[in-house]
């Protein structure tokens, strides 16, 4: 093997026996991968640049828009048309759909943009759920709690959080975003099922006061066992046996 | 999975490794440049410490008495009988796709630990079930600690962080927060203490069965919550303290990506950098 | 009750889950954005140093994604057709940014501000230099360079966005760093002196 072809080699995905013998007796190879291989190394340790929270409401508003578009209208074109689209859409939604909503929600336009909002929601607060990093998995809990109440994927994925994400926090998050579902039976009928089941005192503990934010009573079964229960934590069992108390 | 071809560096570790009794220290390389570096550490026993440093591999020293105890005499098993369990500590150390994972089974030595140095740019996640304190600096990247016993210490670190600790409090100092990503913070009984960038913007959750919550950043409370209590000592060389109801949420800065705290018996400090 | 997601498991291929998207389940785009995103935020930064306008050009990468979903053949590595709409994206954008200076040294700040021992100041210098170096690669060899090292691409898929035969990948690669070796040491002697 030449210099010339062993220097192809270097950085390549393997050396082979040739590349091995040419640098045993090459010596200016020898240095020029020790110098490379350091720089290639280095390149490593560049700080890594992160975009800007912005993208992931811009890419949702674009691909739910797109969605509701491949039912009706051909699909817009260039894209500057729609960093104005989303922008006037973020600038449409901050007027007309906060708390305390001015304007008829009845117009057409203005519940096609909120079906399209709730739309990107679910999308954002699922595709998050999905993913492997905690913190990635907690935003999606955040997201779910701005989902529409009357959304039924989302109130599962939550469910589903509460009893099987494997890290606590997570779990503590998706308690808390039920109560955005607080009106559908179907919650508390889950947050009850869910409190036998749970072996971590701080989730059993934010179980219990949900319950007892909801006021609901037929929880008291559960709760009783659970405050007899020897085996479970001290504070729990308080909280538990004060949660009854309350529920009378 | 890229391998490079360069002499000059350790070799890295292609097959799970055990480390040796009397060894206290081994060098993994993280093998496939094309992910992001992950640490994973598991352990059942001893306190686990993770610092960031300028190197591109990861170093693993095992500390404490354990293992120089066992190195003297072993007593002879009796008559007809042999020993069952081993007698190494059991660390294991194992790396797949840029990802190094160290765990160890239970240890009769309580008082062995590990500390492990990485690249700063790296995401750790460390799991301690039995173990003490989980100690994590210098780091850049997304952390998550869980502990079960024990004081998790997190500081000098940017990114975003998730820590779990059952008995013992959390203390963490973040430099900067990765934009658009969500912390957490929890533990049932101890105190969480929180350092914060002036300048953060987030939404907070902050909830305490049975505890206080003090800060001095400016936080903007949800119509919904009580007024807090405000105790203003700076004219008198005291200090600013705000004191929250036990369940509240309110936003810093405008707010941003949620920051949830969340303690049954303790109280939560928020400071500002 | 997972309608949208119940099939996609977090272990699905990239190919995989294209195919989907191609097949019409349009919203599991969405997985390959949380899997992709910064990575093309990234690649375009590298080349242009504009935020901004990184990110409408992540914008547009998934877009076009969408757009010509129907063009995706699944035989084909999805990283190798990803980049390639990028590059077609970014040359359609038309401006090129001149790199220098535009990326700003702020960047260094989530690096830097996790020092270790005292070498890290200097060690932070030596990155930015190393930065302004990338930054003064002509583009086709900081090009290479990043699908190579950042992107962590196979010769092969580079091969196939850039348009070229697997061997001259390496050769290019090969040139590309030492390229930057060159610059990164004039530069460090311009410091010096």
């Amino acid at each position: 093997m030449t210099c010339e072809q062993a220097r192809t080699q270097m950085l390549g995905e393997s050396g082979g026996e040739d590349f091995a013998a040419h640098l045993a007796s090459c010596e200016s190879c020898r240095n020029e991968v020790s110098r490379i291989g350091t720089l290639w190394q280095s390149l490593d340790l560049l700080p890594l640049e992160e975009p800007s929270g912005t993208v992931r409401e811009r890419f949702y508003e674009m691909l739910g828009a797109y969605r509701q578009g491949l039912a009706s209208a051909e699909p817009r074109k260039a894209f500057v048309w729609w960093q104005a689209a989303a922008a006037a859409a973020l600038l449409v939604l901050g007027l007309g759909l906060g708390y305390g909503v001015r304007g008829d929600k009845s117009r057409p336009e203005m519940a096609q943009l909120r079906e399209e909002v709730a739309s990107m929601r679910q999308l954002v607060a699922l595709s998050l759920m999905q993913q492997q990093s905690a913190s990635e998995r907690l935003r999606g809990v955040t997201w779910a709690y701005r989902a529409e109440p009357s959304d039924r994927e989302v109130l599962g994925a939550l469910v589903t959080a509460v009893n099987h994400d494997t890290n606590v926090n997570v779990r503590l998050a998706a308690v808390d975003a039920l109560r955005r579902f607080a009106a559908s039976p179907e919650t508390r009928r889950a947050v009850i099922e869910a409190l036998p089941s749970q072996t971590t005192p701080l989730v059993q503990v934010a179980l219990i006061d949900l319950l007892v934010d909801f006021k609901e009573r037929s929880a008291a079964g559960v709760l009783k066992t659970l405050a007899a229960n020897q085996g479970a934590n001290d504070g729990v069992r308080q909280q538990a046996q004060w949660a009854l108390e309350k529920l009378q | 999975m890229k391998k490079l071809l360069v002499l000059s560096f350790t070799a890295a570790l292609m097959a799970p490794a055990v480390l040796p009794q009397d060894a206290q220290k081994a060098t993994v390389a993280f093998s496939d440049p094309s992910r992001p570096r992950k640490l994973v550490v598991e352990t059942m026993s001893g306190s686990i410490t993770v610092r960031g440093y300028g190197g591109q591999e990861a170093i693993v020293e095992t500390t404490g008495t354990g293992f120089r105890a066992r190195k003297g005499k072993e007593t002879e098993p009796p008559a007809g009988m042999h020993r069952i369990g081993g007698d190494s500590a059991g660390v294991e150390i194992s790396e797949e796709n840029n990802t190094v994972r160290i765990s160890s089974g239970p240890s009769p030595f309580a008082q062995a630990g590990v500390v492990i140095q990485v690249p700063t740019q790296t995401s750790v996640s460390v799991n301690a079930r039995l173990g003490n304190a989980i100690t994590i600096e210098n780091i850049t990247g997304e952390i998550e600690a869980n502990n079960m016993n024990g004081q998790v210490t997190i500081t000098n670190v940017s990114g975003s962080v998730v820590a779990h600790s059952m008995n013992g409090k959390i203390v963490a100092s973040i430099n900067s927060v990765t934009p658009d990503k969500a912390m957490s913070f929890s533990t049932m009984n101890g105190k969480i203490d929180v350092t914060l960038p002036a300048s953060i913007k987030a939404n907070v959750k902050l909830k305490t069965n049975h505890g206080d919550i003090f800060t001095d950043f400016d936080v903007k409370l949800d119509s919904t919550a009580q007024p807090p209590q405000v105790e203003d000592n700076r004219q008198k060389g005291g200090r600013y303290r705000v004191q929250f109801d036990r369940g509240t949420a309110g936003t810093i800065n405008g707010g941003g990506p949620e920051i949830q705290f969340t303690t049954f018996n303790g109280d939560i400090l928020i400071h500002k950098k | 009750m997972l309608r949208v997601f119940s099939n996609v498991n977090v272990n699905m291929t990239d190919n995989a889950v294209m195919a989907e998207v191609s097949a019409g389940r349009v919203a599991r785009l969405a997985v390959l954005f949380e899997r992709y995103h910064r990575a093309l935020f990234r690649y375009f930064i590298s080349m242009n140093g504009h935020r901004e306008q990184a990110e409408d050009l992540v914008q547009e990468v998934f877009f076009r994604m969408l757009r010509y979903r129907s063009s995706y053949d699944p035989a084909q590595s999805f990283t190798a057709w990803m980049y390639q709409i990028a590059r077609n994206a970014g040359v359609d954008q038309g401006r090129r940014v001149r790199m220098a200076e535009v990326v700003d040294i702020d960047s260094f700040a989530l690096a830097s501000s996790a020092p270790g021992p005292e070498e890290s100041v200097s060690r932070s210098q030596d990155l930015a230099l190393l930065r302004r170096a990338m930054n003064q690669l002509p583009q086709d060899k900081r090009e290479v360079l990043v699908l190579s090292r950042f992107q962590g691409m196979k010769h092969e898929d580079i091969a196939e966005v850039l348009g070229c035969e697997v061997g001259t990948v390496k050769v290019r690669v090969y040139r590309a760093i030492r390229a930057l070796e060159q610059i990164y040491f004039t530069l460090e002697k311009e410091k010096a002196s």
